[in-house]
């Protein structure tokens, strides 16, 4: 003890252990991935970007984020820090700007970083640093991929609620020379990335809920069906299930269908064996509704619905083939034909009364505000999905997105000029900016305020943006031609239709296209639904 | 099945909940927004690729409200002011990245363009000042 406090005081006579004290400290290791291969190809032009680099992006960074450079090699740097937090910021700023510098090279030229951060306890002397913790980091950044910037548990622990950045944990990682396993993520500094993986966490949230509320609804089931079944034992047979493709291909002659009548709901508890049933996927059963009228549906207890749900007035239109696209904008190229099969589309946009009565049943997002009779707006394409698909499953009908292709046949209206009125834009057929006199007017004005086109559809074209089926794709090259849904490829956004009242007379084109963020709300984006005879 | 269905759509929907909003928000005084590349006057062959920078603060998902944070915006041979009043067009030459893109694959026609960065809160709205980029010229060859 006493030898300990006359060191501490410093009477012990033996100062000489201040120039190597230690010291908790994140390590952020980098080096080139390839350095020897760049020096190949070309010795003093990658000698000399490499210093550049140096000078002015590494050094200036470390000392940005509070760090301190403790040397460079030939390829690589070794630098500390106070902050986790900053040692992790430097690094995807030095990765990031690398991208940026390297973006006009030929590939064979870029110059990649890989960066491995680690925190530890290290001994530190004026011109270099040891310790375990250093040669983690290291090891850490030898088996980063070029581009990417690996961190261990230690490091992950201190960011992972503070940077707005993904983490991929790849698992207990053996390194070379080092005993124990090291708990190794990768930060992936694009945000959508980090998305990915979050939705894929939340996905496996999701399933676990639904297998627990799928025990209980089972054994509510087993609970409410099992006891009575006991009673009656009255096993007349329904031949829902086998009749139903029939329906499902049967045509639909009417051409205009106008708002449906409310279905006809089981008056009674229905009978047993239709228990059985109800395991079965609700939209099976669905289109049996139609034609299985005087039969009673079998209403299964977790739906009940109670009140009618309102449905959307509907036009129905007679397929056939059109022109689609036009040559006003790369995106619209190429024109081609396409042919569409008989389908419904809503007269007007979804408006704010019908999206509040899908809130009301718990299956939309939100609850809007504003005028009942204005057009829903400020939605995601998601947003818009599960309103087409709480609308199915409540009235038991195929209602959908329409696709882009039925969008524009029915925007259209049997022409193929540039509006659906001609080739000049007139004022007051559309709602768009500065082409009608509603400038006063609070916007979005309401459904079907201005002209219908020749297919009694109104709004197709200005008023609100539109969502449909497709992912977006930047022109039509291999679209299909059938009329279905191009869901093929990068469905990170979607195609909107219509332009809207923020937008000028050009957007208002039936073939204008435009395409938005899937999950991304935007206050002038709305949509409206088709139906499948 | 089907509120069970809903109950899952519905716990699902919480996690993308609403933020609270207003707009003209104050960005930090050292916030900048800057093009990673192309810079100023570069000459460009063909389509490539916009990188946006963003110094001291956090770039986000659209609708997700935290402190100090937005998403890019890039406006392409726009001319108008900015309304701060407004949320940030949305047509060809206002481009979103409301998923929190940090880079954008322009194809852009031949001839001389205009490229600005504009950092938009979760209800697109600019920020009071406008956090906006310099505006860089580049040539489309």
């Amino acid at each position: 003890m006493g030898e300990i406090r006359d060191f501490k005081s410093g009477k012990s006579g033996k100062p000489v252990r201040e120039s190597s004290p230690r010291r908790l400290a994140a390590i952020v290791a980098g080096d080139i991935a390839g350095y020897s291969r760049l020096m190949e190809i070309d010795e003093e032009g990658t000698h000399g970007r490499v210093k550049r680099i140096e000078r002015s992006l590494i050094e200036p960074s470390i000392t940005g984020h509070h760090g301190k450079l403790v040397k460079t090699t030939g390829d690589g740097f070794i630098a500390i820090f106070d902050s986790p937090v900053e040692a992790v910021r430097c690094s995807i700023v030095i990765q990031q700007d690398m991208v940026g510098r390297n973006a006009s090279l030929p590939k064979h030229h870029w110059i990649e970083y890989r960066i491995g951060v680690n925190l530890g306890d290290v001994i530190i002397e004026s011109t270099d640093i040891y310790g375990d913790g250093v040669n983690i980091a290291s090891r850490l950044e030898g088996i980063a991929d070029p581009g990417q910037v690996f961190i261990s548990g230690g490091i992950y622990e201190q960011v992972k609620h503070k940077l707005i950045c993904g983490y991929e944990a790849l698992g207990d990682r053996k390194v070379k020379n080092i005993a124990d396993p090291i708990r190794v993520y990768r930060v992936l500094p694009d945000p959508t990335a980090f998305n990915r993986t979050r939705k894929r966490r939340e996905s496996i949230l999701i399933f676990l809920l639904s297998l627990v509320l799928l025990v209980i609804a089972g054994g509510a089931f087993w609970y409410i069906w099992w006891l009575p079944h006991g009673k009656d034992g009255d096993h007349a047979s329904a031949p829902v299930l086998p009749e139903m493709p029939k329906v499902l291909s049967a045509p639909q002659s009417t051409v205009k269908q106008t708002a449906p009548l409310p279905q006809p709901l089981p008056a009674a508890p229905p009978a047993n064996p239709h228990a059985a049933l109800q395991t079965q996927p609700a939209p099976l059963v669905a289109p049996a509704v139609k034609q299985a009228a005087p039969q009673p549906q079998p209403g299964s207890p977790a739906t009940q619905p109670t009140s009618v749900v309102r449905q959307p007035e509907m036009n129905m239109l007679r397929g056939g083939s059109f022109t689609m696209g036009s040559n006003d904008d790369p995106t619209e190229k190429p024109v081609h034909q396409v042919s569409i099969k008989p389908f419904a589309i809503s007269r007007y946009p979804i408006s704010v009364r019908e999206w509040n009565e899908c809130a009301a049943a718990k299956a939309c997002a939100f609850t809007a505000t504003g005028k009942d009779d204005a057009p829903i707006t400020n939605l995601s394409w998601s947003d818009a999905k599960q309103f087409a698909v709480w609308l199915a499953d409540a009235t038991r009908k195929p209602y959908r997105l329409p696709s882009e292709a039925e969008w524009e046949y029915a925007a259209r209206g049997g022409t193929q000029t540039r509006y659906w009125w001609g080739d000049q834009f007139q004022s007051g057929m559309a709602n768009c900016k500065n082409c009608a006199d509603v400038a006063a007017a609070e916007q979005p004005i309401k459904v079907g305020s201005f002209t219908p086109n020749p297919f009694g559809l109104y709004d197709m074209g200005g008023g609100v943006d539109q969502w449909v089926e497709d992912c977006w794709h930047k022109n039509y090259q291999g679209a299909p031609s059938d009329g279905s849904a191009w869901v093929e490829g990068d469905c990170g956004s979607h195609v909107l239709r219509s332009g809207s009242w923020r937008n000028d007379a050009r957007y208002a084109r039936p073939a204008n296209r435009d395409n938005y963020d899937t999950n991304v709300r935007y206050p002038t984006h709305g949509l409206r639904v088709a139906l499948s005879p | 099945m089907r509120i069970a269905r809903l109950i899952v759509l519905s716990a699902a929907l919480a996690f993308v909940s609403f933020a609270a909003h207003a707009q003209g928000k104050a960005a930090p005084k050292d916030a900048l927004v800057y093009f990673v590349w192309p810079q100023n006057g570069t000459a460009i062959r063909g389509g490539f690729w916009c990188r946006f920078g963003l110094r001291n603060m956090g770039v986000t998902h659209a609708g997700d409200d935290f402190q100090n944070s937005g998403h890019h915006h890039l406006l392409i041979d726009v001319d108008e002011p900015l309304d701060p009043n407004e949320p940030i067009a949305q047509d060809k030459s206002h481009l979103h990245f409301g998923a929190g893109q940090t880079e954008a694959r322009l194809d852009l026609p031949p001839g001389k363009h205009t490229l600005q960065l504009v950092l938009g809160d979760a209800k697109h709205y600019p920020f009071n000042p406008p956090l906006v980029s310099e505006k860089i010229t580049i040539r489309v060859r």
